[in-house]
């Protein structure tokens, strides 16, 4: 039998099994922390209790189940750190998912709205949105995602514009870092972390390399390393077992497909 | 005048907005945030402009009858589902359009996204072929960057990470640098041609 000429049918099954088999057993693999997540580890670790961080929920519903544990650890870094959370989305599809991870995990610290975290929402064309937050904040967002004046956040009148920002988190799952580097870090200097998608580091990595971004925490493995860094195994150690032996099973198809594609070819 | 009004303005807020940058003048402070403004505004008359290309298309596809048609009526109905519940109940937490988005669309996603695992499985069983020296090294750089970026890599052996995170570092890294030099270039050139009146095909003509 020519293994390199296997149905693809044959080969999703393989994959289904070895991806829903791992998620039955609750083994948690070890873990090693990279320079990279240690960076936006250190970069919000070293925040003041009530130092502004701005979080950008730039992903949209389809990368759900991979942000979802990389925003959740930086939420609960800023969370434990006691920083005042600016949340905003420049992807509507990130807007709902955003303000509900929000209010789930400052439910978890008794952080109050308004007081410990407020939510701007979404808006449109994030070129200008960037460029015009770096004027004012306010301006662009004269509202919360709330509908309600942000004037009537006195703990957030400090906020002004990036010169009154310490930190900005994008957690992203497409491109949406590089235009805050374009114009966020370029233009007004801003300090921007990233937490991406795990395909998204080798597009990243030269502004990471030229100090414009920090970071990145990248993936479900990066989640995990902060997660450990936080001091906790929560959601992404538990699915680095399912992704070691799903990358296995696919390595392991390759070097068989190859063997059986030599053999034939001899024969 | 039907291409000198476009062409000017274009030149002319081209030009501010590359001098303001040099500037912390207040009055060119304020302008330029006003003209940030307008983007915004103007970008939101795109969108109704792809919500009419949507319709036009679809509505064409089910009054032909033509292949798959149904799904049109599904992608139709959709957009005016979302937009009725949107206009009519808000679009606020709890509300019925943000039930749909959380519980019908990011399900629906996530799961589209998640076929591409079986769909990269696949290709890579069938495209991973040590057939000349340059697949070999493509083929050995996939592996040693799959293993190393997962913790059974570091289980295996320390060298294996370290060797995936020199080749993202690196020879990935540099073409990746090399790429974006190449477009930053080629933006300049592009928006430079633009403001001056050069590249005219955003007026719907040849260049």
């Amino acid at each position: 039998m020519d293994l390199s000429r296997l149905d693809r049918r044959i080969i999703f099954l393989i994959i289904a099994v070895v991806v829903i088999v791992p998620m039955l057993f609750d083994i948690t693999p070890e873990v090693q922390i990279t320079k990279d997540t240690q960076q936006i580890f250190d970069a919000i670790d070293s925040l003041n209790a009530g130092d502004y961080i701005m979080v950008s929920f730039d992903f949209e519903a389809a990368s759900f189940p991979e942000m979802r544990p990389l925003a959740s650890v930086i939420l609960n870094h800023a969370f434990e750190k006691d920083l005042k959370i600016v949340g905003l989305a420049l992807f509507s599809e990130g807007t709902a998912i955003g303000y509900t991870l929000l209010e789930q995990i400052a439910r978890n610290y008794n952080k109050t709205y308004g007081l410990d975290y407020v939510y701007l929402g979404f808006r449109p064309q994030y070129v200008s949105a960037i460029l015009g937050m770096g004027e004012s904040v306010i301006k662009v967002f004269p509202e919360d995602y709330l509908k309600q004046p942000l004037e009537i956040y006195t703990d957030f009148l400090g906020l002004d514009n990036y010169e009154d920002l310490p930190l900005l988190v994008s957690i992203a799952d497409g491109s949406l870092p590089i235009h805050w580097a374009d114009y966020a870090n370029a233009r007004y200097g801003q300090e921007v972390a990233v937490a991406c998608a795990a395909v998204m580091v080798t597009a990243f990595k030269p502004y990471f390399e030229s100090g414009q971004l920090i970071g990145p925490a990248a993936g479900v493995k990066g989640a995990a390393e902060y997660e450990k860094l936080l001091g906790y195994e929560g959601a992404a150690h538990r699915r680095l077992f399912t992704q070691s032996v799903v990358h296995l099973a696919i390595i392991l198809l390759v070097i068989a497909a190859n063997i059986s594609a030599y053999v034939w070819r001899k024969k | 005048m039907k291409t000198r009004l476009p062409i000017a303005i274009c030149f002319i807020f081209g030009i501010f907005t590359l001098l303001q940058y040099f500037s912390k003048h207040p009055t060119l402070t304020a302008m330029y945030a006003e003209i940030l403004d307008w983007m915004q505004i103007i970008f939101v008359f795109t969108l109704l402009v792809g919500v009419i290309t949507i319709f036009k298309i679809h509505s064409g596809k089910i009054s032909r009858k033509e292949s798959n048609w149904p799904y049109s009526i599904l992608t139709v109905l959709g957009i005016v589902v979302m937009a009725g519940l949107g206009f009519g109940y808000g679009t606020d937490y709890g509300s019925p359009f943000l039930w749909i988005f959380q519980n019908i669309q990011v399900p629906m996603q996530s799961t589209m996204f998640a076929l591409l695992a079986f769909f990269v499985a696949s290709a890579a069983y069938r495209g991973f072929r040590f057939r000349n020296k340059e697949a070999a090294v493509l083929l050995i750089t996939a592996i040693i960057v799959m293993l190393g970026r997962v913790p059974l890599g570091h289980q295996i052996s320390d060298l294996i990470p370290q060797t995936a995170e020199w080749i993202i570092d690196n020879p990935s890294t540099a073409a990746k640098r090399g790429i974006l030099i190449g477009i930053g270039l080629g933006s300049i050139t592009t928006a430079l041609r633009v403001i001056l009146g050069i590249e005219r095909s955003y007026l719907g003509g040849r260049s």
